[in-house]
């Protein structure tokens, strides 16, 4: 008996019953696929920005501690460090970025703003060069005065400075000395949320002087490679790479395992440089927890839809074996056994699911490329969930297989009950229902 | 032959002994006249420090800003210096009051009765969006942290003071440089100034009252200038200064959950 065939016959003989429950299985698939999709670019995409934002995927910070205990965020000398980066990054390293940077209180004219203000080697940064995106001044007449500085045009707004006018800073040294010094403002950034309201760009050597470091020192080392997706891996190899090289802290992912590890740092006494390697993802612990969270809230939410769809599968499969009683009389009569007049509805079932399954993924498809074709602007307060100012929508196969399976197994269900009795008719008495 | 080489030979040699005997005296006489910066800066240090007793006072804060309104926090402070104990629990403003910061040996921490929690600070930091730091309210070790890097008279008001330049000895006092000008008759600090790194003068702090407290002088009122930020002060009252015992009680982390409870 050809099964499969009489199975698809069967649901295409009651195209409207059909076409509503397989609507209703693929309405359930399109939300799920779509939550999914979406939390899962939303995490990338944050992950790709805070990685341009802070110039790498890999970050290593160096640590000393005075005679009197106090905690001294420096990197004095590299070479060991750059050379392990070299040997386990080789080819899917895209660069390395060696940044300082300060946070301080900008002045003019009796206006003040809290400003973080990242030195950085323009020469190193090409790609940081290209990605911002300024309202007013140049790149080159930041690159070519020395205590220049790229803010935020709305930060630049609020102290009501213009380009060529020069700040003040005050701030502190690494040893926690106050000390105040000059930037002359070369160009505003366009306002792009959080970011740029967090960070203005200066030359790392200004930035080395007033915090008081040698030239040749820095303060974090960001490593930025070929494919986010290798960090984790890349990673550990490069732990263990600089175990045997320098003295390491152990990793900490996640805002707890940070605490501990900057008491630890207090608490600790040791004499010379100790390193602490961390990514991307150690800081974003809480978005992927958010993720994971949205992700769960989703899924409840297509389950107890799921639920409502089971109900109707199972009432519209027991009207079917109701209206198909003679029919599943004289199949019985012909010979066919209990198991396969049950397999028989089971696979309409599981036709069904799959159809619906099919036009939910299109639709899911259909929609969140419709939703990437809007354009949201690089300045808006979103700009941190997006890419290049639109949404993106990425479909983790394993969790979209996992969707399909859980989907198929609950249409199942449903009909298993319907199927059963089904299978278990008499076909002498099932031949004699008139209806 | 001799004696003429000789006597030629001496000739020159007469102007230059006069040149370096003069000098000598010269030096001998500042030596006489330099004042004896250990005792002024040991003087200092030692008025600000409570090592023999404990020490509490109620300190109010006026702020002005220019633009905004003016703004006052009122605080009661503790201190034993010899534990290197401190505490200040703060009265006012309505919406601060309850939070306060501790010391327990080298970590102060703040803490917030709202979230009931306990957070790391530095002495660094303003205290309350003022001009004060915490620093300002604690033993001062100019001893330890400074050297004497020069000095001139002058008069400041009515009282002739010393002006004593200080610089740093290590990278790990807030401020690089202090000017101090000092009365000459009896070693009270009547004005600093601070110094960043870069040497620009960040704030004045002036003391022009001070009160006495069993026998010790201590200000009773203090003047703030933010140089950067021009018009923005502070002035800090002193009420209520006792040299009495506290209980070990006062200096804890219990004490601060406990008052706000």
């Amino acid at each position: 008996m050809n099964s499969p065939r009489i199975a698809f016959r069967n649901l295409t003989r009651q195209k409207k019953r059909s076409f509503l429950l397989g609507g209703a299985i693929a309405f359930g698939i399109l939300i799920i696929t779509l939550v999914n999709s979406f939390t899962a670019g939303v995490v990338d995409n944050v992950q790709e920005n805070f990685s341009h934002f802070l110039a790498g995927h890999i970050f290593l910070s160096g640590f000393e501690k005075t005679p009197s205990g106090r905690l001294l965020n420096v990197i004095r000398d590299d070479r060991e460090l750059i050379e392990a980066i070299r040997r386990v990054e080789q080819e899917r390293l895209r660069y390395i970025a060696r940044r300082s940077s300060l946070n301080g209180v900008l002045i003019f004219e009796g206006a003040n703003a809290r400003q973080q203000i990242v030195g950085v080697d323009w020469e190193e940064e090409r790609y940081l060069r290209e990605r911002l995106v300024l309202r007013a001044g140049t790149i080159e007449a930041a690159l070519a005065e020395p205590r220049s500085l790229i803010l935020n045009e709305k930060v630049a707004r609020r102290l009501d400075v213009a380009i060529g006018e020069t700040l003040l800073v005050q701030m502190q040294t690494v040893t926690g000395q106050q000390n105040v010094g000059e930037f002359v403002l070369a160009a505003t950034s366009v306002d792009t949320g959080i970011f740029s309201t967090v960070s203005a760009y200066g030359h790392r050597a200004h930035v080395n002087t007033l915090i008081n470091i040698a030239p040749q020192e820095y303060v974090t080392l960001g490593v930025f490679l070929e494919d986010m997706g290798r960090m984790e891996v890349d990673a550990q190899r490069l732990y263990e790479a600089l175990q045997t090289r320098v003295p390491l802290f152990p990793r900490a992912a996640g805002p707890q395992a940070m605490r501990g590890l900057m008491r630890r740092m207090a608490e600790e006494q040791w004499e010379g440089a100790r390193y602490q390697l961390s990514t991307i993802s150690d800081f974003l612990q809480p978005l992927n927890q958010i993720a994971s969270t949205l992700n769960t809230v989703g899924l409840v939410v297509v389950l107890l839809l799921f639920v409502i769809i089971m109900v109707g599968i199972t009432n519209t499969f027991r009207m079917i074996i109701y209206e198909r009683t003679r029919e599943i009389g004289t199949m019985r009569a012909l010979g066919l056994q209990r198991g396969s007049v049950r397999g028989l509805f089971l696979l309409e079932a599981l036709l069904l699911a799959l159809g619906g399954t099919v036009v939910g993924l299109a639709g899911a498809a259909v929609a969140g490329l419709a939703l990437s074709l809007i354009d949201f602007g690089m300045d808006n307060q979103f700009f941190v969930i997006l890419r290049e100012g639109r949404l993106t929508f990425k479909v983790l196969p394993a969790q979209l297989a996992g969707n399909v399976a859980v989907v198929a197994v609950l249409t199942l269900l449903a009909a298993l009950v319907p199927a059963g009795r089904a299978s278990k008719m008499d076909p002498a008495q099932a031949l004699g229902k008139t209806y | 032959m001799n004696e003429r080489m000789s006597s030629t030979a001496a000739r020159p040699l007469a102007p230059a002994a006069a040149l370096i005997l003069f000098a000598l005296l010269g030096v001998a006489a500042l030596g006489a006249a330099a004042p004896d910066f250990e005792a002024i800066l040991g003087s200092i240090d030692e008025m600000s420090n409570f090592d023999d007793t404990d020490f509490s006072a109620t300190y109010t804060v006026v702020s002005e800003k220019p633009g905004e309104e003016t703004s006052v926090f009122k605080a009661r402070l503790f201190r034993r210096d010899r534990e290197e104990k401190f505490l200040m629990l703060f009265l006012e403003p309505e919406t601060q009051k309850g939070q306060g910061y501790l010391q327990l040996e080298d970590n102060l921490w703040f803490y917030d009765p709202e979230s009931r929690k306990f957070s790391h600070s530095s002495f660094k930091e303003n205290l309350q969006d003022s001009e004060t730091k915490s620093s300002d309210f604690r033993r001062s070790s100019l001893m330890r942290d400074y050297a004497v890097e020069g000095y001139a008279e002058e008069t400041l008001g009515r009282y002739p003071v010393y002006v004593i330049d200080l610089k740093a000895l290590h990278g790990e006092v807030p401020y690089p440089r202090l000017k101090l000008w000092v009365r000459q008759d009896n070693n009270l600090a009547l004005k600093i100034e601070s110094y960043s790194l870069s040497d620009r003068l960040m704030r004045t702090g002036y003391y022009p009252n001070y009160i006495q407290v069993e026998g010790r002088l201590i200000p009773s009122r203090m003047l703030f200038v933010d140089e950067l930020r021009v018009g923005e002060k502070s002035q800090v009252t002193i009420r209520d200064a006792s040299v009495a015992s506290l209980p070990d009680s006062v200096f804890t982390k219990a004490y601060l959950e406990r008052v706000n409870r």
